[in-house]
């Protein structure tokens, strides 16, 4: 059986300012991470290969797009337990918008032939649209499930997924092959790749693909396959004035109560 | 020249950071009283890989090269102010490189899984109330005897001496086999500590609170034969490798540890206010900063060309005397060094500069140790001056 996990390589957010100017991210001297929705969902599926293994081999294997600097996010996987790990690298692919973004990588998982999972996280920490993983699921034409927190169950080519909503969870069912996106549970502790295992993997099996090997149209990659242009990016100014009560507290609860039901937020 | 580290070498960095920073950081003031490292540390250490490292994959180690190995350490330096764990650390990459080498496959087979997987402590037991820096006053005797040795004397101001006597283990020991030869005659042998004829002793210093330093007699301890380090009567030249390997990472873990210290001075002295202005814009501040902070980056990067030289040697790309004066000048100034700019620190925050809750305070005692451990450093000048002049030159001789 194989498993594809989708990860991407951010900037940690932690650690960057946004330029009060020009309202973009600085991102020189951030230190770049595995985003750490998309190691959750790469230790979810190395946690249900080892729970499976003894009825079937599952065969786990990373796809990044990104510079060649994104390769260090890749080993991580592999040092973490993955099988291989393939890098989406070519000038060509820069500039991508989330609907360019998913295309690449949903051609990269058709090329590897047979899959049975796919699973990305939520959402990118930088870019934080949550649009690739379902973009990607439509266009490889399978069921996808968002949002999800824990895997069930697993039995013959189904899976049994908790999916968090809104207002709480749902616990769906579905055929495979599918796509899920996970979303990080707040006691989750992600694991460091011991010394053994990042010695180990740098002999795992990386591969560089370019858009020679997605092969087709060019034009479809890229800025030039992006649908999407960005025109400003902006912080929205902060607008009105709080007001603040203190000298009667009782008289100010009272005013805060009003203001609040004014507004029809309570 | 190339002075980057391998894609390897940096996992292997992140890794540790992220676990010394989850793990260890919010724990380590802590030990101050426990007086131990709590056990789910040395058990995630040891499934991490980071206890003894040094020794091969054959034996549960990951065969950790000297720079690789001070990697780790400064990355643990930067977590632990008490330095505690860096110590625990230290000693068993430093010594776990000298079984490795020069140790039996039994013995190795014995000690290697049990102190990687965090059970057992691997230490080392030179110093004596009489000799410290002049080895050659050792009093411990060491006699071969049909199926072994006999081993009887006693050891003073020994790191990790209650965790192997708790926990199993031993250490690194030295002794006189031919006293009429001198350090000529001086033998190197594992010597467990849970073991017959073994009675600990305990001092109570200064730092490094979550490892003990105690010292203990040894009386009619017989050992068996494969217990021998390298060969009987070359104890004294085997020693100085592990010493130099130890003294290495002291370096490097004096300099993280002074470098963290300045990074929560900075933090400090950007908020802190007198007469009207953070402290951090009054130059007699900045410029103290600036000063420590060179140094500091001066002395990491000794460390790190030491160990590179000391790994060269390994590979017979280098001479031993290089390695020995690399080293010795890395450590000569670490201590002082990063003490001045820990005080220094400490003095920036005031008053909060000389309460217990301050952990710079605890990283100042923790680094004034390394003016002795693993070789002081006046002994440090003597080794330079030697390797400068020539042995001629030794004045004791
Ligand atoms: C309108 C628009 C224009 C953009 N223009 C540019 C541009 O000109 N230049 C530029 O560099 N960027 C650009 N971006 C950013 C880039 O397109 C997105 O970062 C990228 O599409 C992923 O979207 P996201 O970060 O929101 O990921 P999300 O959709 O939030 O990510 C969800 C999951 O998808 C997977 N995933 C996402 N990205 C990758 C990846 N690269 N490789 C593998 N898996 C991945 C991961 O599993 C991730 O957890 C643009 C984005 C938008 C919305
Ligand atoms: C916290 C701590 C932990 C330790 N852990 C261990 C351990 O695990 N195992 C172990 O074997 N030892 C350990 N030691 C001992 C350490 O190795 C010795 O303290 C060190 O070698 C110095 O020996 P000494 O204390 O006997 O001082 P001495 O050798 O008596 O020296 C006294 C002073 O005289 C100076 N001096 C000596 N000769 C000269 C000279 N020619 N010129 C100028 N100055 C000179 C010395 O540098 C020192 O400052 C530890 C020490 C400390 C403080």
């Amino acid at each position: 059986m194989e498993f594809v996990v989708l990860v991407k390589q951010v900037p940690d957010t932690t650690e960057v300012k946004v330029d009060p100017k020009t309202g973009t991210l600085i991102r020189d001297g951030v230190p770049s991470i595995l985003n750490p929705f998309d190691q959750f969902a790469l230790e979810e599926a190395l946690r249900l290969r080892e729970k499976i293994k003894d009825r079937i081999p599952v065969n786990v294997t990373v796809i990044s797009m990104g510079p060649p600097q994104a390769k260090t996010a890749i080993m991580k996987c592999l040092a973490l337990g993955a099988d291989k790990g393939i890098l989406l690298s070519d000038r060509t692919f820069a500039g991508a918008d989330t609907w360019a973004t998913s295309l690449t990588l949903a051609e990269a998982v058709k090329k590897l032939g047979k899959f049975d999972i796919v699973f990305c996280g939520q959402q990118a920490i930088d870019g934080d649209t949550a649009q690739v993983g379902p973009e990607v699921a439509q266009l490889l034409g399978i069921p996808q499930v968002t949002y999800v927190d824990s895997i069930l169950g697993f039995e013959n080519n189904k899976i049994t997924v908790r999916s968090l909503t809104d207002d709480g969870y749902r616990v769906v069912e579905v055929k495979l092959p599918m796509l899920l996106t996970c979303s990080t549970p707040s006691s989750f502790e992600p694991s460091n790749p011991s010394m053994a295992a990042i010695l180990k993997a740098n002999k795992k099996p990386f591969e560089i693909w370019t858009a020679e090997t997605l092969g087709g149209d060019k034009s479809k990659f890229g800025l030039s396959g992006s649908p999407t242009q960005v025109s400003r990016v902006y912080s929205p100014p902060v607008r009105g004035k709080g007001v603040v009560y203190k000298e009667n507290i009782e008289e100010g609860i009272k005013k805060v109560v009003e203001a609040l039901m004014d507004k029809k937020v309570i | 020249m190339d002075y980057t580290f391998t894609e390897e070498q940096e996992m292997i960095r992140q890794s540790v950071r992220e676990f010394a920073e989850r793990k260890i950081a919010p724990i380590a003031l802590k030990m101050e009283e426990t007086k131990e490292i709590p056990m789910d540390i040395v058990k995630g250490m040891a499934e991490l890989g980071i206890i003894a490292p040094t020794a091969s994959p054959d034996y549960g180690g990951v065969g950790f090269d000297a720079v690789t190995c001070t990697i780790v350490a400064e990355e643990l330096a930067r977590a632990d102010p008490t330095g505690s764990i860096p110590v625990f650390y230290l000693i068993q990459a430093s010594w776990g490189h000298v079984l490795n080498k020069y140790g039996t496959h039994e013995c190795k087979s014995e000690v290697f899984p049990r102190v990687t997987k965090g059970d057992w402590f691997l230490g080392i037991a030179t110093t004596e109330s009489d000799a410290g820096s002049d080895l050659g006053s050792t009093r411990t005797r060491i006699t071969p005897t049909e199926k072994g040795y006999v081993v009887n004397g006693e050891k003073m101001y020994i790191s990790g001496v209650r965790e192997a006597y708790n926990r199993g283990g031993g250490h690194v020991t030295i002794a006189k086999q031919t006293p009429e030869l001198g350090t000529r005659g001086m033998t190197l042998f594992y010597l467990p500590l849970q073991v017959k004829g073994i009675t600990p002793t305990y001092v109570d210093d200064l730092g490094r609170e979550g490892i003990s330093t105690g010292g203990f007699t040894i009386d009619n301890v017989e050992i068996p034969k494969h217990y021998l380090i390298g060969e009987e009567n070359k104890g004294f030249y085997i020693v100085h490798e592990g010493y130099e390997f130890a003294r290495g990472l002291i370096s490097v873990i004096c300099a993280s540890a002074g470098l963290k210290s300045l990074e929560n001075g900075m933090n400090y002295i950007k908020q802190r206010k007198c007469f009207g202005t953070p402290i951090g814009k009054f130059e007699g501040i900045q410029f103290k900063l600036a000063e420590h902070y060179t140094k500091l980056s001066m002395l990491k990067d000794m460390a790190y060309k030491a160990m590179h030289t000391f790994d060269l040697e390994q590979k017979g790309k280098a001479k031993r005397f290089e390695v020995s004066k690399a080293i010795a000048m890395a450590k000569l100034f670490a201590q002082e060094w990063a003490c001045a700019a820990i005080d220094d620190v400490m003095q920036w925050q005031g008053a909060f500069g000389y309460t217990k809750e301050c952990p710079d305070q605890c990283a100042w005692r923790a680094v004034r140790s390394f003016g002795w451990a693993e070789g002081s450093k006046e002994v440090m000048r003597i080794i330079v001056g030697r390797e400068l002049l020539g042995r001629e030159f030794i004045p004791y001789r």
